[in-house]
């Protein structure tokens, strides 16, 4: 890869690796990872539970710190971030969605769109979050709490949100695993269409198969190695 | 040891460890060292008040009068066959003769004729065999050997006559009502009075006539004297008067009560929190030990044993600690109460035991039963089970429970009642103004700070949890401020509100035969002093008519009509005493003019010209208005409603009052006074107000005592809601610092939603205690409130530090790689 696409891509990784130290010694989680993801592109990372998904996506987040390696996200290196520089970088670049939605259960629907907006100092983030919420459907809901919306449309919620401030880089982590077959086809099927419109990376992690096979790559994280999956 | 009970302590153990076990220990203790400490202090004071009122009389019944009573009144009654014996009861002052500098004391003095008392017994150390002391002896109460360095044995002087001590009066019935029955006491023999001089036509005494018999007797005595009564009279029976209720005593009581009541319902709402914590996370691990095979009522059982034992412990603490505080409180309170306070019911020493088990268990039951509900697919699914209607229906009926006992505890269901809903109506009051002012404050933050725009969701997200915290911060802060100002500042005030010339010296009972050498003896001594005579008189006449025909119903309730008034002549107007209208007397005038104060004129509708009728001691005297007087009534100086012109009341005996300001050294000239003249009443005002300032203090102690762990209940409430929300608040900072936020960002925002919430409960709270200290000082010392401007600074800065400090304290900082997996954890 030349200089100039290396400087193009979304998220690079230069052979990091991440050690957990316990009583019984220092355990390694993966080491020599190297990942490069062009922006705009969707990427799936499966693998078994504890195989270190979670980890990979908050090292690629930025949210944790490799213990060797570097991480880059649009060529900026992370470990050379303060804590205030990082936080600026997730307010304004990246967005999560959780397998079990983390919505505020004591703000409504468009309060909990509002707050990453009010977290970047957005001009009028009710009307913003208004927008999104409409987005996925949800006008007719905006000031219902969380306890009063199904697991559905609290996912919905979650993507609004992780839309609303317009991210390049989006980060899913089993987004459907709380969702039965048929609602969680349906948030999917939103996603990936709020994704292209929107030109937006996505690095999604799920056990689901078919999920997957929607993204234009696969990765498997197994024994310490992420591998490609060719279909 | 069954598996079930060693499981139980197993479980007790490790839980100590968390911080919403320990809070539950915490206020259990505390609710029942309270409980234990109230109900025997309010014993002790019921018994004290019941003793009083049931011997309080020394008799079935009891004639008293201002004056002596009349011999047809006497003859009256010698017929009826009742057993009857006389008293005389007044203030005098009685000095150590050997006691060089120590000052005379006021003391009130009783003179009886045996047999006395007739009901209730008097206890005397030594025990004596006789009724009353010894002709030449005197019984007197600690107060008075203490003051003046008296010992059994020695001799006291009273009048012009000096008495041995043969004993100390430890409790006496009979000891009048009012001021007099509070202050110290000594009894004599009747056939001793007449040789000390200080009782003269006129003194101020109470003249009684104790009676007892059979029922039937009493009656009829009853129905026969009443409606024949003289206004001087009054006639007191068991059953109809109980002049102690709604007196100090009753309202100590009462303060009590209220003190007990806070307490226990933040303790109830601390164990309530603490166990709802608990029981929250107890889910998996019921699950799992119902899934291993114990069946319910065997996981019933071991938490309920492990409540159980918890009581236990506690019990034994709480019980220790409440006798530990009781004995510090009767040791203050021991030298300001009339008489020791009797010792408390023996079963009463578990009461707060036996509360506090009935709290745990109504409190503890409906969250342990629904443990044992738990389904064992919780363990394959981790969510939390929702709760079912039964389990809320429970637990309403186990708090309704709870208030009921609570109110049948404090004895007096109703005012507990009210006042549980006065608090109830208050708190809520309070919490939801608290909470409008938080988001009215954090308004102009959120169009300035980037902060400021989170602190309003921050606001609206944590929004029960503000308004159940200021709602116990305001009430408890404002008690707290109402207690402490005014333990010292309400007699502060009143005090500074007389100006510096102000008499500290009154002198009653002065013999007109004595007047002329006390004259000398002011002014030798440059006393500066006006001496007036006084005379009883009855109202009975309006322009020659009788007065009561004349007036309305609301008139015709004036307390001028309803007593004998004090009476006085002079040549010149009272310099103290401003001329409001009319025309005071140049010389002697023909006939008897007088001057009417000013309130009395309105009452009853007087106006100058009009004649005024008097009855004085069974003569009519009749005079014209002729002038109306302004009466400064809180001046100290003697004041009189009617002041007659000179020339006519000269003719009737009387006695002189005046009053004067002595200080510092020359303060010795009143003792200097009293030896010369033996029989006259010398009031101390100074040493009266040194007493109510010592007994303010002293009842401020030991009820700031009383509040501190009452506050203290609420501090633990405190962090235990604060607790119940740091899971969330953990949570949320989490997703903040994922969605964007710097770490730094949560902890300013954290500290800025404390710090605005102290503020604004200390404001609140400064302000209510502003209006309850107006109230009390519009309502007990009649001076133009003023505002407190040290509460409105600390205040709100002791409530930011208790909130920022016990924030701080409760949060930890949370790193941003924990912040992920956090989240993912709660997945």
């Amino acid at each position: 890869m030349d200089q100039s696409t290396r400087e193009n891509l979304m998220i690079e990784t230069r052979s990091i690796s991440k050690v957990f130290q316990t009583e019984a010694g220092a355990v390694t989680l993966f080491s020599g990872l190297d990942l490069q993801v062009r922006p705009g592109e969707s990427l799936a990372i499966v693998g078994r539970s504890g195989a270190g998904k979670s980890t990979l996506l908050s090292l690629l987040a930025g949210l944790d710190t490799a213990t060797e390696g570097q991480v880059l996200i649009e060529g900026q290196e992370m470990e050379l971030l303060g804590d205030e520089e990082r936080a600026r970088l997730r307010a304004t670049k990246i967005s999560f969605i959780f397998q079990s939605f983390h919505l505020l259960p004591e703000l409504t629907a468009l309060d909990n769109v509002r707050l990453p907006l009010e977290i970047r100092g957005a001009e009028s983030p009710d009307k913003e979050a208004a927008h999104w919420l409409s987005q996925v459907g949800l006008e007719p809901r905006l000031h219902h709490y969380p306890a009063q919306l199904s697991g559905g449309e609290q996912q919905r919620v979650a993507i609004a949100r992780a839309f609303a401030t317009q991210p390049r880089l989006l980060f899913a982590d089993e987004p459907t695993g709380n969702l039965d077959e048929e609602t969680g086809a349906r948030i999917i099927d939103q996603l990936f269409a709020l994704n292209q419109q929107q030109d937006t990376t996505l690095i999604l992690i799920t056990h689901d198969p078919e999920l997957a096979a929607r993204c234009d790559r696969r990765l498997r994280l197994h024994n310490g190695a992420l591998t490609e999956i060719t279909s | 040891m069954s598996l079930l009970m060693r499981l139980a302590g197993r479980q007790l153990k490790t839980q100590l460890r968390t911080t919403e076990w320990r809070a539950l220990l915490l206020a259990t203790w505390i609710a029942i060292t309270l409980t234990t400490l109230l109900t025997l202090l309010g014993d002790r004071l019921e018994r004290g008040l019941l003793r009083e009122s049931a011997n309080l009389l020394g008799a079935d019944l009891v004639l008293s009068s201002s004056r002596p009573l009349s011999d047809e009144r006497l003859d009256e009654i010698e017929a009826s066959g009742l057993t009857q014996t006389r008293v005389v009861q007044f203030p005098s002052m009685i000095s150590n003769p050997t006691g060089g500098d120590t000052p005379p004391m006021l003391v009130s003095v009783r003179a009886a004729t045996a047999p006395y008392p007739l009901r209730g017994e008097i206890i005397t150390e030594p025990a004596q065999t006789t009724d009353l002391p010894e002709p030449g002896q005197v019984w007197v109460e600690q107060r008075v050997l203490s003051q003046l360095g008296l010992q059994p044995g020695e001799t006291l002087e009273l009048g012009y006559s000096e008495f041995t001590i043969s004993a100390e009066l430890i409790s006496s019935p009979d000891r009048g009502t009012g001021f007099r029955s509070f202050s110290p006491h000594i009894i004599i023999n009747r056939s001793d009075l007449e040789a000390t001089g200080v009782l003269a036509p006129g003194s101020r005494a109470s003249f009684r006539l104790l009676m007892a018999g059979d029922k039937e007797s009493v009656a009829a005595m009853d129905a026969q004297l009443r409606p024949s009564l003289a206004d001087h009279e009054r006639l007191l029976a068991l059953r109809t008067d109980q002049p102690l209720t709604g007196n100090a005593l009753g309202n100590a009581l009462a303060y009590l009560k209220l003190s007990a009541l806070t307490a226990l319902l933040l303790s109830a709402l601390t164990i309530l929190l603490s166990l709802r914590r608990f029981s929250q996370k107890q889910h998996t691990r019921s699950a799992l030990l119902l899934n291993l095979g114990l069946n319910p009522g065997q996981l019933v059982r071991i938490y309920l044993y492990q409540l159980l034992l918890a009581w236990v412990a506690l019990a034994l603490l709480g019980t220790a600690t409440a006798v530990l505080l009781d004995s510090a409180i009767q040791g203050w309170l021991a030298n300001l109460l009339p008489q020791r306070l009797p010792d408390p019911a023996p079963y009463l020493w578990f009461s707060g035991a036996a509360l506090g088990l009935v709290m745990l268990i109504l409190i503890g039951l409906p969250p342990v039963l629904s443990l044992a509900r738990i389904p064992v697919a919780h363990l394959l699914r981790g969510d939390s089970p929702p709760q079912d209607k039964r389990a809320r229906t429970l637990q309403m009926i186990c708090l309704a429970l709870l208030a009921v006992t609570l109110l049948v505890f404090l004895q007096a269901p109703l005012a507990a009642l009210i006042l549980l809903v006065l608090l109830l109506v208050g708190g809520t009051l309070f919490g939801f103004i608290a909470q409008w002012l938080l988001v009215r404050a954090a308004e102009p933050l959120a169009n300035r700070l980037l902060l400021g725009k989170l602190l309003r969701l921050r606001l609206r997200q944590q929004r029960k949890w503000h308004r159940l915290q200021s709602a116990v911060i305001v009430l408890l802060l404002t008690l707290l401020a109402v207690v402490w100002v005014s333990r010292s500042d309400l007699l502060a005030e009143w005090r500074a509100k007389f100006p510096t010339d102000t008499p500290n010296f009154f002198v009653i009972n002065i013999q007109p035969w004595q007047k002329p050498d006390l004259d000398r003896f002011l002014e030798q001594n440059t006393i500066d002093s006006q001496l007036y005579p006084m005379i009883r008189g009855r109202l009975n006449e309006l322009n020659g008519k009788p007065i009561r025909p004349q007036l309305n119903e609301e008139q015709l309730q004036d307390n001028s009509l309803h007593r004998e008034l004090n009476l006085s002549w002079t040549h010149d107007k009272p310099a103290h005493n401003e001329l409001l209208a009319g025309q005071w007397w140049e010389e002697t005038p023909d006939r008897p003019q007088i001057s009417v104060e000013q309130d009395m004129m309105g009452d009853l509708g007087l106006k100058i010209g009009d004649s005024l009728g008097f009855d004085i001691g069974g003569q009519q005297v009749s005079a014209e208005i002729t002038s109306v007087r302004g009466v400064e009534w809180t001046s100290f100086r003697p004041n009189f409603y009617v002041i007659f012109s000179p020339g006519a009341l000269e003719s009737y005996p009387s006695t002189w009052i005046t009053s004067f300001r002595l200080e510092g050294e020359r303060k010795a000239l009143a003792t200097q006074m009293l030896s010369e003249f033996p029989s006259l009443t010398l009031i101390d005002i100074d040493q009266l107000l040194a007493q109510l300032a010592t007994w303010l203090k002293r009842l401020g102690d030991s009820s700031a005592m009383i509040l501190g762990l009452t506050l203290f209940c609420g501090l633990i409430l405190m962090a235990v809601t604060l607790l119940q929300a740091l899971e969330q608040r953990r949570f949320e900072a989490a997703l903040m610092q994922t969605l964007g936020a710097s770490g730094r960002q949560t902890r300013r925002l954290d500290l800025l939603e404390f710090l605005l919430l102290g503020l604004v409960c200390g404001a609140l709270a400064g302000f209510s205690a502003e209006l309850v200290l107006a109230g009390l000082h519009l309502a007990l010392i009649d001076v133009e409130p003023r505002l407190h401007p040290t509460l409105w600074v600390a205040l709100p800065a002791l409530a930011s530090c208790f909130f920022v400090v016990t924030g701080v304290l409760i949060r930890r900082p949370l790193r941003l790689d924990q912040c992920y997996r956090l989240l993912r954890a709660g997945a």
